[in-house]
């Protein structure tokens, strides 16, 4: 083997198992935030249902009290929100699927809370909390999910019950593409700081993968020289 | 990374089966979304025929330089803190313009203390709006009030202006075609419509069925 090859052939080594590394820190880190995740899904549950206990515990029809929708609706929608999210970031984290589901249904939490909460302009503040963490994966793919979902919601209500999504009756047309901004706004910090974050993991896995390949070759040479010296 | 053999094999019928839990998730999820929508949307009962006129019978006094604005209260319907809310924003924009009073409802049979709450203090702490308990809903009755939240507005020379609710929807602060309507009468004497839906609780016991089966009769 000339000098040439066994260069090109050491690379190739070194940018596969770069690869390797990359991949493998992508993954620990994909099942890690979909484990922080299913802890979340499961506090934003019980959150709910605390908010809903706290806002509007009791509906009445004059002395008579009962259970109030709202509390049904936080234990048992819920529950089933975050339901797939917690048993595929169990069952199977890191899978790609199983974080487009999450950010899905962490988008569809901010929608519920914002109910809960009577609508308070304050839970609006979830959702971008919610694309904060969701950036966490240094996936652009999620957050382009997450932010569909928020888009469609805002469309469906938008049309079907605008005071929901806007606080006002008869907003202008554009009002979506204002909401849309800010999203957009945040989104292309998140992105940004994700690729850059990336990038990093890039480098951190060809140096790692550098220094395997020193070490493993300064274990070869040292093995030689030792059955030499042996021999 | 290589999958096995075996996970190759699995992967056909560990699919199938997310795709079936993922669509019967989704088909929950809009489920829940739905029904929300429809019980945050569905307005409470409402009498049809308020007293047009304000009625000589009521122990209530009008302001005869202003208009007049009551609000029917449950005081633990956790909807009307929504229209609360709301009744401070209006009376922060027209306290020159309008007299309000909020009536907490206290139902037959209720006993002492029942009409304290939050909601009654939350009321009372709004500047310029007087607060007292209607005794046996006595006043709301003879408003035709049925459900909480139900506001009348009535002129300076006790015509009603307008009668309906100030929320958007159950619980929901924010702009409501109520306010509006509101709004504009006092500032323009005309609105597109002179009544809103009402969302809050039904004030009075086995009032829900009995509305529907029978009109209000004005008194």
């Amino acid at each position: 083997m000339s000098t040439a090859d066994w260069v090109t052939a050491a690379t190739d080594v070194i940018v596969q198992r770069a690869n390797e590394r990359l991949e493998a820190h992508r993954r620990a880190l994909f099942e890690g935030t979909d484990r922080l995740f299913a802890w979340l899904m499961a506090g934003q549950w019980l959150f709910g249902i605390l908010v809903a206990h706290f806002f509007s515990p009791y509906g009445w029809e004059g002395k008579v009290k009962t259970v109030h929708f709202h509390v049904w609706v936080a234990v048992l929608l819920g529950g089933a929100l975050s339901s797939l999210p917690i048993a595929l970031a169990l069952l199977r984290p890191g899978w790609w699927v199983t974080r487009h589901v999450i950010a899905a249904s962490q988008m569809l939490w901010s929608a519920l809370l914002i109910h809960l909460s009577g609508g308070r302009i304050e839970t609006h503040f979830h959702v971008f909390a919610s694309l904060g963490i969701l950036a966490f994966y240094r996936d652009w793919r999620v957050l382009g999910t997450a932010t569909t979902v928020v888009i469609a919601d805002h469309l469906a209500r938008g049309i079907l019950w605008p005071e929901s999504v806007y606080g006002i009756v008869n907003p202008e047309w554009w009002r979506f593409l204002e909401h849309a901004f800010w999203v957009v706004f945040a989104l292309a910090f998140l992105i940004w700081a994700g690729r850059k974050s990336l990038r990093e993991m890039e480098q951190i896995a060809e140096g790692g993968a550098q220094l395997e390949a020193l070490a493993e070759h300064e274990w070869r040479r040292t093995s030689v020289l030792e059955r030499t010296a042996a021999g | 990374m290589v999958p096995s053999a075996e996970a190759l094999s699995n992967r056909g019928p560990a699919a199938a089966r997310w795709l079936i839990a993922g669509s019967l998730w989704l088909l929950a999820v809009a489920g829940g979304f739905g029904a929300l929508l429809r019980y945050a949307s569905t307005p409470a009962p409402q009498d049809d025929a308020p007293p047009g006129q304000w009625p000589a019978a009521t122990a209530l006094t009008r302001s005869d330089d202003r208009s007049q604005l009551l609000l029917f209260a449950h005081p633990h319907c956790p909807c009307t803190r929504a229209s609360v809310a709301e009744l401070a924003r209006l009376m922060g924009r027209f306290h020159d313009r309008l007299d309000a009073r909020v009536l907490v409802v206290q139902p037959p049979g209720a006993g002492d203390g029942w009409a304290d709450s939050a909601l009654r203090e939350r009321a009372s702490a709004i500047p310029g709006v007087r607060v007292s308990i209607d005794g046996d809903g006595v006043e709301a009755r003879r408003f035709g009030a049925i459900a909480s939240g139900t506001v009348l507005v009535y002129d300076a020379s006790g015509r009603l202006l307008f009668h309906g609710g100030i929320t958007a929807s159950r619980g929901h602060e924010g702009q409501s075609f109520g306010q509006q309507r509101i709004a504009s009468l006092l500032t323009t004497g005309k609105a597109d419509s002179d009544q809103a839906p009402v969302f809050g609780c039904v004030l009075f016991d086995g009032e829900t069925s009995r509305a529907r089966r029978q009109p209000h009769v004005d008194s």
